[in-house]
């Protein structure tokens, strides 16, 4: 078969998987659906947030207005050094740091001083949480302690932070459910075919497994890009999740979970006969797959269960679009994860190519 | 409607000239599944422009022959020639001259009608155009509708044009009008006739005694995997040792031996209540067998009186009905 056969051979494939709108539609939506769930709805990143207080004053005015935010229930606070505090902050394990300046009380004391709020600007739920708190505390202190309405002024900085919000961890999760879903149904797009005596058809022309494999294999990475695509624009545009990484490691890896859920599917496809038991088989192995794999929560399994989860390719694929997309990984973090993708597909596409039949 | 194109002297003739002129060359042919031996061993050649038939029933090994011939199953036993290749060793050759149009009308129902013929074009290095396809089987202004869409006819139509795609020197048809009404039937025969017009060699099998005399030169009848008689459809039928079948049920029981009494009757068989009265005389027998109804004999419940056809050399070769 020549370039333009193949060519053709990619494009009539996209086309049916395109018109089976069941194929893309239903795990595109799911990991929409997911992503509005708790990006907006639930969002499990609005809970109290972690507050710290440096007090370089040491005065008393400073340590009424530390004990002031210390007094409030919903916030659990600590105190600490500037640098300390600081750099905690830039690793996403505060919501915010509140800094009372050397030179506090003698400001005070001539009429206005500012109190500087460092905050976490990475997620915008969490900086009205904070702002709405913070301004509270002041507040109250300057009328109740000062008594003069505008004695303490908070002055906000923002401060980027590595902090990775629920969403920021969700969204490469879907991209590798979508991945999984999308490709894994090649098996049943082959037992279809075979029923309907489709691949017994193309069994009597020269046309040879491996190329049908191969253009496959073409036609699948090709919708599973543009839903990666569409994943990744949603995380970005409505809920601000930043990919950090390189977009040509996105790529690989992309490809690689493409090819290792294929050659799973085939591998079921090969191994059983009707629709109805691929269908079974796929969803048998689809739904343990999705939670065990990480694409929903970050798992902390028991000791008995890792060595399963570490296996399973899924896990693999999370762990390295999470690595690109969350903390800009490069090749050093990403080597292992692509190694056992690779093993899969060595190994899956090896033992469908024994057992690959026309009928 | 019988159409014989040329009517060989006699079977070793037609043997001495297919030699030299042949197309298909089927030798010792076996296929087993398991106990079973689904062919058994056939034997035979078809030339080059012929249009052969394969006729028997369901079961009979038609279909595993034909798939063993286009390179889908592996013989167990035997030697296929086909267009002077090894047909099981240079498979993929073999394949990009002849065309296939399998039982089942497979097609992808989300294709449009010419996405579907691009495809199978893809597949193959001779490859006609696609606006020849559709103006030859009238899918021009079908062009863009699904497959799904498709009447039955037209994907018919379809699924031989993707047969044809390759310009193939031999067409392979599996039951093609199986599932046909009468109409259909009829202008897929033209088809079949357009094909053999331009000189290419259509092999088809068939379970439709009726077909296989309007289409085939040949016709070899086939029965639980062995080929049971083989020549042109009407020296078949002169082989016969009747002109005429007389069937006919009766009210009760008749004893085989009174009917094979009868004047004129050949041979008698059973088959489902009713009984085959081969006969050289039809009237002496329909008078003889009257004279059995007069005599306090059971009553004849129905009867037909017909001119021997390919299902009373099935039938006489088997002892059953090509269709149950």
């Amino acid at each position: 078969m020549n370039f333009r056969g193949f060519l053709q051979l990619v494009s009539s494939q996209g086309t049916i998987l395109r018109r089976n709108t069941g194929f893309w539609v239903t795990s595109i939506m799911t990991a929409v659906l997911s992503m509005a769930v708790f990006g907006w709805l639930f969002n499990p990143d609005t809970q109290p947030f972690d507050l710290a207080l440096v007090d370089e004053d040491r005065s008393q005015a400073s340590r009424t207005l530390v004990e002031a935010f210390e007094g409030i229930d919903s916030v659990e606070t600590r105190e600490g050094s500037r640098d300390g505090e600081l750099a905690s902050l830039q690793d996403g394990d505060l919501g915010a740091v509140v800094i009372v300046p050397e030179g506090f009380a003698a400001d005070l004391g001539r009429g206005s001083v500012t109190l500087p709020v460092y905050y976490d600007n990475s997620n915008p739920v969490r900086i009205g949480y904070v702002t709405t708190t913070v301004n509270a505390v002041v507040d109250s202190y300057n009328d109740q302690v000062v008594g003069q309405s505008s004695a303490v002024t908070v002055q906000q900085r923002s401060v980027s932070t590595k902090n990775v919000r629920f969403i920021d961890f969700l969204t490469p999760g879907m991209v590798g459910m979508t991945i999984m879903w999308v490709n894994l149904g090649v098996g049943f797009l082959l037992v279809t075919w075979r029923e309907q005596g489709i691949l017994r058809r193309l069994g009597v022309t020269p046309l040879r497994p491996g190329s049908l494999i191969a253009s496959q294999a073409v036609s699948f990475s090709i919708v599973s890009l543009t839903q990666v695509t569409v994943v990744l624009l949603m995380g970005h545009f409505v809920f601000g999740v930043d990919i950090h990484g390189s977009f040509l490691w996105l790529a690989i890896t992309v490809f690689l979970g493409v090819m290792a859920m294929l050659s799973i599917g085939y591998v079921v496809a090969s191994l059983l006969k009707t629709v109805t038991s691929v269908n079974a088989v796929i969803n048998l192995v689809a739904f343990p797959m999705m939670f065990l794999g990480g694409s929903y929560f970050p798992l902390d399994p028991p000791p008995a269960l890792k060595p399963v989860i570490e296996a399973i390719p899924l896990t693999h694929l999370n762990d390295a679009l999470r690595e690109i997309v969350n903390h800009g990984g490069g090749l050093g973090d990403l080597w292992l994860s692509w190694l056992i993708l690779a093993a899969w597909i060595v190994g899956g596409f090896g033992l469908s190519m024994r057992l690959f039949r026309w009928q | 409607m019988v159409l014989t194109k040329e009517t060989p002297g006699s079977a070793a003739e037609a043997e001495t000239q297919a030699v030299g002129n042949v197309v298909l060359a089927v030798d010792a042919l076996t296929k087993r599944y398991g106990s079973l031996v689904a062919v058994d061993g056939i034997s035979f050649q078809v030339r080059r422009g012929e249009t052969f038939g394969i006729l028997g029933p369901n079961g009979a090994g038609k279909t595993t022959t034909l798939e063993m011939i286009e390179g889908l199953r592996r013989p167990d036993g035997g030697r296929i020639t086909l267009l002077d290749l090894d047909a099981v060793r240079r498979r993929r050759a073999v394949q990009h001259r002849i065309g296939v149009q399998l039982q089942s009308q497979a097609l992808w129902p989300e294709l449009t009608v010419e996405e579907t013929l691009k495809t199978f074009r893809a597949l193959f290095r001779r490859k006609l155009p696609v606006e020849t396809m559709l103006e030859r089987f009238s899918l021009g202004d079908k062009r863009r509708s699904l497959v799904r869409d498709l009447s039955g006819g037209q994907k018919q139509r379809l699924s031989v044009a993707t047969a044809m795609v390759n310009d193939p020197e031999v067409v392979f048809l599996d039951e093609p009008t199986t599932g046909l009404d009468p109409q259909a039937r009829r202008s897929f025969w033209d088809l079949i006739h357009d094909m053999s017009g331009e000189g290419k060699t259509v092999i088809v099998t068939t379970h439709y005694m009726e077909e296989a005399e309007a289409l085939c030169e040949r016709v070899a009848i086939m029965d639980r995997g062995r080929i049971m008689a083989m020549d042109s459809p009407r020296e078949l039928v002169r082989g016969l040792d009747f002109d005429n079948t007389v069937e006919c049920t009766f009210a009760g029981s008749v004893e085989r031996e009174l009917l094979l009494a009868l004047p004129a009757v050949h041979d008698v068989k059973k088959e489902n209540g009713a009984h085959f009265l081969f006969t050289t005389n039809v009237s002496a027998t329909l008078a003889g067998l009257m004279g059995l109804t007069d005599g306090g004999g059971e009553r004849v419940q129905s009867l037909q009186v017909r001119t021997a056809t390919l299902e009373d050399v099935f039938i006489s070769l088997t002892g059953r009905r090509l269709r149950d």
